[in-house]
């Protein structure tokens, strides 16, 4: 039900998704630290999760194996992202610490694929008992830089510092709604949930603009 | 006591630089202000003044002088250090 819905507000969120990367890629670009690495891969690998979403809503997609594909990319998108908060604020750079726990989570991301892939059917019987694990992993990575991005603002003190904490709120309540509909299937939690992605995905897209364009018309 | 942060070479280079940009109003730059501003000692300062010049982000002629591809990196690294700090996310 409702298919063309769905794969379009997953196709508008992938291209968001891989819009946004331009933007996160540029303070790895120029502070040359992988420590900021996280940001453009876990919003690249998000779009990546979303385009899968909307491949297993297409009839011609076998729904047993990509749906179990997007819940483990989309999951290990957040997992970057909070990885990426939590390295951020050290003073040390622990690039090594850094290394380290990203060679981890991809060997755990590789290992976990082959299992979706291998073991798909087996995977397909526990779906909606994963899908629910899957929301509740995400909602906590999504607190976590939430609870992040929020301290920093107040440590700022400069009101366009509270932009971005919203996106993720937003991504944070959307995520509560997908684990409502994961548990009574309401179809008003679920659209809920995507258009709280929608708004989330909108809020990042506005920082990004104002952070590298309004500032540059203001300037000429 | 307030931990005074380390800053790395980026940083320094992007202090300096907007140090150099601030003081470029004045007719002649006094390097010993722009040393106060960015904090760090004399002759470390002239070695990153040395190592801009290298670079071509800044002329060294009558006067300091920020060049066209110092005022360009300078806005780049204003913009994604705002962009950081919109993002919640802190360069030390």
């Amino acid at each position: 039900m409702y298919e063309l819905e769905r794969i379009t507000v997953e196709v508008v969120s992938a291209i968001v998704c891989f819009i946004l990367v331009r933007f996160m890629v540029k303070p790895f670009r120029l502070t040359g630290e992988t420590r900021y690495l996280g940001l453009p891969l876990g919003f690249g690998i998000l779009g990546v999760s979303y385009a899968f979403s909307a491949l297993s809503y297409s009839p011609l997609s076998d729904y047993t194996v990509s749906g179990p594909v997007q819940l483990l990319v989309r999951a290990f998108a957040f997992f970057l992202l909070a990885v990426t908060y939590f390295f951020s604020k050290s003073e040390r750079k622990p690039k090594l610490m850094w290394n380290i726990t990203f060679g981890i989570s991809v060997c755990t991301m590789t290992i976990l694929m082959i299992l979706a892939n291998v073991f798909g059917q087996f995977l397909w019987i526990n779906y909606q008992t994963a899908r629910v694990f899957a929301n509740i992993f995400n909602l906590i990575c999504l607190v976590y830089v939430s609870i992040h991005a929020l301290k920093s603002h107040m440590e700022q003190s400069d009101p366009t510092t509270l932009i971005s904490p919203l996106g993720y709120v937003l991504l944070g309540i959307g995520q509560y709604s997908l684990l409502v509909w994961s548990v009574d299937a309401s179809i008003f939690a679920f659209f809920g949930a995507l258009a709280l992605r929608l708004a989330g995905l909108a809020v990042f897209l506005f920082v990004s603009y104002r952070s590298f364009y309004s500032s540059e018309r203001g300037r000429k | 006591m307030k931990r005074i942060q380390r800053r790395d070479k980026l940083k320094i280079y992007g202090d300096l630089l907007s140090a150099l940009r601030s003081e470029s109003a004045s007719e002649k730059i006094v390097l010993t202000k722009v040393q106060a501003k960015i904090n760090v000692p004399f002759d470390r300062m002239k070695a990153y003044i040395s190592e801009l010049v290298g670079l071509g982000l800044v002329r060294s002629e009558t006067s300091l002088k920020l060049t066209e591809k110092g005022i360009q990196y300078l806005r780049e690294y204003d913009r994604v250090l705002n962009f950081m700090k919109r993002m919640g996310l802190l360069y030390q």
